[in-house]
């Protein structure tokens, strides 16, 4: 049963994610791409249940080390796309 | 739990749905990051895990880490970066599932089968990211690398990979578990090692999609709605990103993966060199000052030869002469999508004149003039007529429509699909082959010199050439004038064409030249200058008699003998950079007026003096090309 509602979520998701993407202009691949890095890092989510539930000590290692991949990402991402996005801007007025 | 999850989920679609406009772009992602902040605290919180210390640690250890990198990463080099991050996610993903299939709970089949799928598809995520990643930043080669039988063994170590899979995902093992792994990882590598160059958008945008679908299918086997959820939205985004890059290039993902790329060559140029193949930047300004309606075409050679700025530019130097001026963009042009648009908006070009394909490939018959800095295979009108080209089909920029061509490429080969573009045997195409950078610069140069007739006079700026020639030790003085007209690249190449013909060239500082204490000596630095050719006046000022020339860059108040004899005038006592003492002086500065302290520089009326004024930058090149042109 949770397998079938975990499968809806992901239809559902892809389907509404395919859509509001389509909608990029071209302009922002690169940022929608560094974005979509920041946001690969949710598995940051998963990494720290884990971690935090593992029994082992070895799998709490590895856990970690989830952790700290997915938290570059997110760190990583969401700043780098800030700064890329900051960088456009329309029209002479908002020129130096 | 799962009303805050599914609120999360619902930001984040909210977050890209303002991704659509540059102008709410900016929330768009600050919303983003905002969701994924409240998941983590509301995951931790559910679990009892809030005060858990060593996930805390592991966090800021990894948020530290990537703001470090996402702060210091130069915009040139995102390709690279963002291929990293795709591997960095695949990796997590993959660490995810090895926990769950290596642990103590008992867990539901389902969920061993999707952690040992995670495990597959996040170490190939890995291993093809950082390869993908080594090619873009040059540490491996571009071009496709393929072993022999290669195509056999990617479908051996694939096939060997999935029954891994099957033998785990039916009684997880140690071995099984590790097997899996490695069968992942080299699959990773032999996946993406034929794709190079030109393809590498695709590859890209595909190991996107892979990272975000080992997230999903990692978030099946911890059982978690919003990484399920997260994981769909960047596989889903990876997948219209790798289809429009494919589209672009009219290729099957099949025939780029498989590294089918230069392997067609039957295109051969259609006769004789009709293109002025040895344009001058002369006639190119002449097609440019005539011309009502321009479009610039940037491609992968302008990130080469980093001509952003250059292009830039001439953008600005053709809108304040009053033309309309527009720049296209191909969907494929450069490493990564959207890789001409984040240059040309870092170097501040609005975005209001980048137009897609789409929008401006029926404007090309209706041009005066167009400029292609470092574009081919996505200009090359083969790909309309030259049937059973490897870029037959291909969407192409309507460039051969336009009334002139003005073509900035390195050279004529064949670009990276191998096919001879026809373009440059067009009589309306003038080709200023070379670096881009420099065709630009010196295209820019002409439109001033003859708009604006303030050319330097050629017979000065050769005789203050020849005495740099000549010279065996030569000290460069910068001001703040350096600074103003951003001349350290110039100067940074002067010193470069100085140690080229083995002289001695030093660079003197004056101990409050430009306006803060060390500017210059700043400035220098960026541009890679050794610290070890910078002397501070105290070391250096007894040596000047010594010199053969000394060439200032905007420099005044700080070389003005005046300071040692004129008393009652505002600098008299001022320590100064002994210039005067040099036999031969080359100032570039922007006008002979007085300096900040108001007194005039004696230095301006004498006979040894060689005075190029203008923009330091302008001049300073100017007399670089003059010095490396004469040495040749």
């Amino acid at each position: 049963m949770q397998f079938l509602w975990l499968l809806l979520v992901l239809a559902a998701a892809a389907g509404l994610g395919y859509k509001v993407i389509s909608d990029v202009p071209s302009l922002l691949h690169t940022p929608l791409m560094s974005g979509m890095n920041a946001l690969s890092g949710i598995t940051v989510v998963g990494a720290l249940l884990a971690a935090g539930t593992a029994v082992y000590t070895g799998n709490v290692i590895i856990g970690m080390a989830a952790v700290v991949l997915a938290a570059v990402n997110v760190a990583g991402g969401f700043v780098v796309t800030h700064r890329m996005l900051k960088m456009f801007h329309g029209g002479r007025g908002g020129r130096r | 739990m799962i009303i805050i999850y599914l609120l999360c989920a619902a930001a984040i679609l909210l977050g890209i749905r303002w991704m659509s406009s540059p102008k709410t772009a900016v929330r768009g992602n600050l919303t983003g990051a905002a969701a994924v902040l409240v998941a983590i605290v509301a995951a931790l919180t559910a679990e009892g895990l809030l005060t858990a210390v060593h996930l805390w640690a592991a966090l800021a250890a990894g948020g530290l880490l990537g703001l470090f990198f996402a702060r210091r990463v130069r915009i040139v080099a995102m390709p690279q970066f963002v291929a990293l991050l795709n591997g960095f996610g695949g990796a997590a993903s993959a660490l995810v599932a090895l926990v769950v299939l290596l642990g103590a709970h008992p867990a539901p089949p389902w969920s061993i089968w999707a952690g040992a799928l995670a495990l597959l598809v996040g170490a190939l995520t890995l291993s093809g990211s950082l390869v993908a990643s080594g090619k873009l930043s040059g540490l491996l080669p571009q071009q496709p690398l393929m072993v022999s039988q290669h195509k056999l063994i990617v479908a051996a170590v694939g096939v060997t990979a999935l029954a891994v899979l099957l033998w785990v995902g039916a009684a997880v093992s140690v071995i099984g578990v590790v097997a899996l792994a490695l069968a992942a990882l080299l699959f990773g590598v032999l996946f993406a090692s034929p794709i190079g160059g030109a393809d590498m958008p695709v590859t890209i945008s595909l190991l996107n999609s892979f990272s975000g679908m080992a997230g999903a299918i990692a978030g099946f086997s911890v059982n978690n709605l919003l990484v399920v959820a997260a994981g769909g939205i960047v596989g889903a985004a990876g997948l219209i990103l790798t289809q429009i890059m494919c589209r672009g290039m009219n290729r099957s993902l099949v025939q780029i993966l498989t590294g089918q790329t230069t392997s067609q060559r039957s295109h051969t140029p259609t006769g004789e060199t009709g293109g002025k193949a040895g344009g001058t930047a002369s006639q190119a300004a002449e097609i440019l000052r005539n011309a009502a309606r321009v479009i610039l075409v940037p491609g992968y050679g302008m990130a080469v030869s980093q001509a952003q700025e250059d292009v830039r530019a001439l953008l600005d130097y053709l809108e304040e002469h009053g033309k309309d001026v527009r720049v296209a963009i191909h969907p494929v042009a450069g490493r990564m999508p959207g890789h001409m648009n984040v240059l040309l908006a870092e170097v501040d070009v609005p975005y209001d004149r980048l137009f897609a394909l789409e929008e401006i490939n029926n404007e090309f018959k209706n041009t005066d003039a167009v400029v292609v800095v470092g574009a081919n295979d996505v200009v090359n009108p083969a790909a309309l007529e030259a049937k059973g080209t490897s870029i037959y089909g291909m969407p192409i920029l309507n460039v051969h429509e336009s009334r002139n061509i003005i073509v900035c490429n390195f050279d004529t080969k064949p670009g990276y699909a191998g096919v001879h573009n026809d373009l440059y045997e067009l009589e309306r195409s003038l080709l200023l082959l070379g670096d881009a950078k420099d065709s630009l610069r010196s295209l820019l140069r002409s439109l001033r010199a003859e708009r604006e007739g303030s050319d330097l006079d050629p017979q000065t700026l050769e005789a203050a050439a020849a005495s740099l020639r000549k010279a065996k030790r030569v000290m460069v003085v910068p001001g703040y004038g350096m600074a103003v007209a951003q001349a350290q690249q110039e100067v940074k190449r002067l010193l470069g064409l100085l140690e080229q013909m083995e002289t001695d060239a030093k660079v003197a500082i004056h101990p409050v030249a430009g306006r803060m204490p060390g500017h210059m000596n700043v400035l220098l630095a960026e541009v890679d200058v050794s610290y070890d050719q910078l002397y501070a006046l105290e070391e250096i000022n007894d040596q000047f008699d010594d010199v053969d020339v000394a060439v200032v860059v905007g420099a005044n108040d700080v070389i003005n003998p005046a300071a040692l004899e004129a008393e009652g005038s505002s600098i008299y006592g001022m320590p100064i950079l002994n210039v005067y003492r040099s036999p031969s002086i080359i100032i570039c500065n922007y006008d002979t007026k007085p300096g900040y302290s108001g007194t005039d520089n004696p230095l301006y009326q004498e006979e040894r003096v060689h005075l190029l004024l203008g923009d330091a930058k302008d001049v300073l090149e100017q007399l670089n090309d003059a010095v490396a042109s004469g040495g040749s």
